[in-house]
């Protein structure tokens, strides 16, 4: 153990790990990117670095207009002032020969009271940029300015919800646990009593008409302003039967 | 003064607030193998049941194995350097802030505001209060990583040349290992995720984060293995009657961890699209290297055992293994914890290869690999520490040996029982982190087994865990004993001198900064200056 020993393994172990580095580097970024076969050397070098070229027509792809990329948290929006739920309540006036005085339709058209305002926010917002399609909304949202669309849903959320059981004991097995192994999540995941996501509806106590409707439209691809089509993925797996007994579920479980 | 603990109150408080949320934990662990298996109806909750893995997951990974971590890292301070604890005051205050950290963090996430995995998982975003409380338990911890240093600056200067002993130079191994891997969590929390959980910010960029936290989270696995590593060569040697075939080996081998087990993380991101192949490759490479220290403590131990063996008169090439104290609880727990390491390793190789990763990627297996290395291997010696320790920390006799030997082997069947059928069920490709199976579905079912045998191996875990805390609690109450004074493994040949490379860090930190650069650096800053944010998805029922 004289004075040159330690330096020696400071160097012995400088060496190595360089060597293995060395080794290791010229794998990764020269060899195995020389076996690639698409594009130059070089890019296939940076491409193993992490650096991607986009395609030169990249930023003129054309986005359809029925695509929609509106999500909107609901912390966002927050529960409006009393004098925006006013507002919302007189343009309301419009809307209730469809979905009631007070939110609670008689006509088939979803139940609006105590829905999440950033769920009807969105919807109104889709409705009039065309990504959700329906002849009635569609008019009728058109003359809407952002912030009537604000207010409007600041009313319906303000709008008291008539209470439905969260215990999903009794519920289908789709709406408690999804199938996993279709890609299925539970409902429940989204649409409230276990948890509920940015931009997913209350269900509960929606009229059966409209959820088949809805879920049938998803299914088929006709409705596309689900934001990374989660609803299109979803809805494409689900069989006709479960179809029905997730739609009575939520239907009976009336407000 | 010397070979005794001053500092006895101090590691008590550490060692007893690790085993009791360790045991809290094990519970948990147990009621979400019995919910998820065909024994029991499923609780249609799944919230509660990543609330509880939340739980699970941080209790274990975050405070228990760093209290163990630095309740022994004030031991050895003591008794390995013969001098007084330095900073006691600070020891204790780092324990508070742990503490501290450690009940914010379980309150945010039995309060259901944070069940978002140990992992975090961003942009998912949990309570303030979660990350806050890790925040707490890390500073404490790094608090510990400044004692040690100076205690064995002052030490130094006392003894100036002389050879640092072993347990104190793999215990600041481990300290300085621990300061520099916490930092891409660190920062992942400060400067990413806190902002946003304050609301300050709606995006986060969810792949720089997940490249931070990699930079923590393989490290911090050496670092839960660090204990476990100084008790294989300073304590088990000694306890069953032999010698450390070779101190400067030890020494090397507790360098190359830290030289190898930083900048290696990438290969937990094997899967994700933000980070290129080559440095995938790399990392696999680097991951690789980690066998070299790993083979080096399983060769040097086994020669020490052998050692031991001869010197209780073993003979022939195979027949000193019958010599062997068998009955010694330190050889049984050896023996079981290698038979983990050579499993989990071997399993390990595999998750690292960047090809065969793909087979197993997410599944049961991973679950099944890190609880045998983690909570068999590893945590297996934690017990042998404390057993070890315990007479010198409440100057009483501890319980009988069958029942430590019986708690051991619980321990050993529990763990295989358990993570044995979770390696099958992730070879047929059963996901980790599900709250739910439907065994009813023709594919599931013939993976059910798998689940059940995983709560039978949990069953006998928490009888194993519990009998421990009995243990523990008896030896706190036994009968008062003079003891010996303490003392670590001795080397074959006495340490005179050490090379000055092994007897510092200076190099083995500077190799462990310049591969973290090498490694980590174009990634990061690619991820750095381009804008990828995505919005953040706050967790709320």
């Amino acid at each position: 153990m004289t004075a040159q020993r330690p330096r020696n393994i400071s160097r012995i172990a400088i060496l190595t790990v360089a060597a293995i580095g060395l080794v290791a580097f010229t794998m990764g970024f020269y060899i195995f990117p020389a076996r690639d076969s698409s594009g130059t050397l070089w890019q296939r070098m940076c491409r193993a670095a992490g650096f991607v070229r986009l395609p030169a027509d990249y930023s003129t792809l054309v986005v359809p207009s029925t695509f929609t990329s509106v999500v909107v948290p609901h912390a966002l929006l927050g529960v409006g002032a009393p004098d925006q739920i006013g507002h919302g309540a007189t343009l309301a006036l419009r809307c209730s020969v469809c979905h009631g005085a007070r939110g609670l339709s008689g006509a088939d058209a979803p139940n609006l009271a105590g829905q999440y305002a950033e769920v009807i926010y969105k919807q109104l917002l889709d409705y009039q940029r065309g990504a959700r399609t329906n002849s009635v909304m569609n008019a009728m949202s058109s003359s809407l300015s952002e912030e009537d669309i604000r207010d409007l849903s600041f009313y319906y959320g303000h709008l008291p919800r008539q209470s439905h059981h969260e215990d999903l004991s009794s519920a289908p097995a789709l709406i408690r646990v999804g199938d996993p192994m279709r890609n299925i999540p539970p409902c429940a995941s989204c649409h409230g009593a276990h948890d509920g996501k940015d931009g997913a509806p209350e269900l509960g106590g929606e009229p059966g008409t409209y959820l088949r409707q809805q879920l049938t439209s998803f299914a088929d691809g006709t409705r596309k302003n689900d934001a990374s089509a989660d609803m299109r993925s979803v809805a494409r797996h689900v069989s006709p039967s479960e179809m029905t007994a997730v739609i009575n579920y939520y239907a009976e479980n009336e407000r | 003064m010397g070979v005794v603990i001053n500092a006895q109150r101090l590691v008590l408080a550490h060692f007893w607030s690790a085993f009791v949320v360790f045991f809290g934990a094990l519970l948990l662990g147990e009621w979400q193998m019995i919910v998820r298996s065909p024994l029991h109806a499923w609780v249609s909750i799944p919230e509660h049941y990543y609330r509880s893995v939340t739980g699970h997951g941080t209790a274990l990974a975050y405070v228990f194995p760093t209290l163990i971590a630095m309740g022994f890292g004030y031991a050895i301070t003591e008794l390995a350097l013969k001098q007084a604890l330095i900073g006691l005051r600070w020891a204790w205050f780092a324990f508070g802030l742990v503490a501290i950290g450690a009940l914010t963090t379980v309150t945010a996430i039995a309060s259901g505001a944070a069940s978002i995995l140990y992992t975090f998982y961003p942009p998912l975003i949990g309570s303030p209060f979660y990350y806050i409380g890790i925040v707490l338990v890390v500073v404490g911890s790094w608090i510990w990583v400044a004692l040690m240093a100076v205690n064995l600056h002052a030490w130094r200067k006392r003894n100036p040349g002389e050879p640092v002993p072993l347990a104190m130079y793999a215990n600041v191994a481990g300290a300085l290992l621990w300061a520099w891997t916490a930092v891409g969590a660190a920062l992942e929390i400060l400067l990413q995720i806190l902002p946003v959980a304050l609301r300050f910010k709606d995006t986060i960029d969810a792949g720089l984060a997940r490249i931070l936290f990699s930079w923590t989270l393989h490290a911090i696995v050496y670092f839960w293995l660090m204990p476990a590593y100084i008790a294989f060569y300073t304590i088990v040697p000694r306890a069953i009657g032999g010698r450390l075939y070779s101190d400067s080996m030890a020494r090397l081998s507790f360098a190359l961890f830290l030289v190898f087990a930083m900048p290696i993380g990438l290969h937990h991101l094997f899967a994700d699209p933000q980070v290129g192949s080559g440095f995938k490759y790399v990392h696999s490479v680097f991951t690789a290297m980690v066998a070299i220290p790993t083979l080096l403590t399983v060769f040097t131990i086994c020669a020490s055992v052998e050692i031991a063996a001869r010197l209780r008169g073993g003979r022939g090439v195979f027949g000193w293994l019958r010599a062997l104290p068998w009955k010694n609880p330190a050889m049984l727990a050896l023996t079981f914890s290698f038979v983990m390491l050579g499993f989990g390793g071997a399993g390990g190789l595999i998750n690292m290869s960047y090809q065969l990763d793909s087979t197993v990627h997410n599944t049961q297996w991973v679950t099944g690999h890190f609880h045998l290395i983690f909570a068999g291997a590893i945590v297996i010696m934690y017990f042998v520490i404390a057993y070890d320790l315990w007479p010198h920390l409440t100057g009483r006799t501890l319980g009988k040996g069958s029942l430590i030997r019986l708690q051991l082997w619980l321990w050993f069947i529990g763990i295989m029982v358990m993570t044995v059928p979770w390696h099958i069920s992730g070879l047929l490709g059963m996901p980790r982190r599900m709250a739910y199976f439907d065994y009813s579905n023709p594919a599931i079912a013939p993976q059910a087994w798998t689940v059940t045998a995983a709560v039978f191996g949990g069953g006998l875990l928490v009888a194993s865990g519990a009998l421990f805390l009995f243990l523990l609690v008896q030896g706190q109450r036994g009968p008062k004993v003079v003891l010996r004074p303490y003392r670590f493994s001795e080397p074959v040949h006495a340490v005179l001198t050490v090379p000055k490379a092994l007897n510092g860090f200076a190099i083995w930190v500077t190799l462990m900064i310049s591969l973290c650069l090498a490694n980590y650096g174009v990634p990061i800053a690619q991820l750095l200056f381009t804008n990828t944010s995505v919005p953040a998805v706050f967790y709320s029922k």
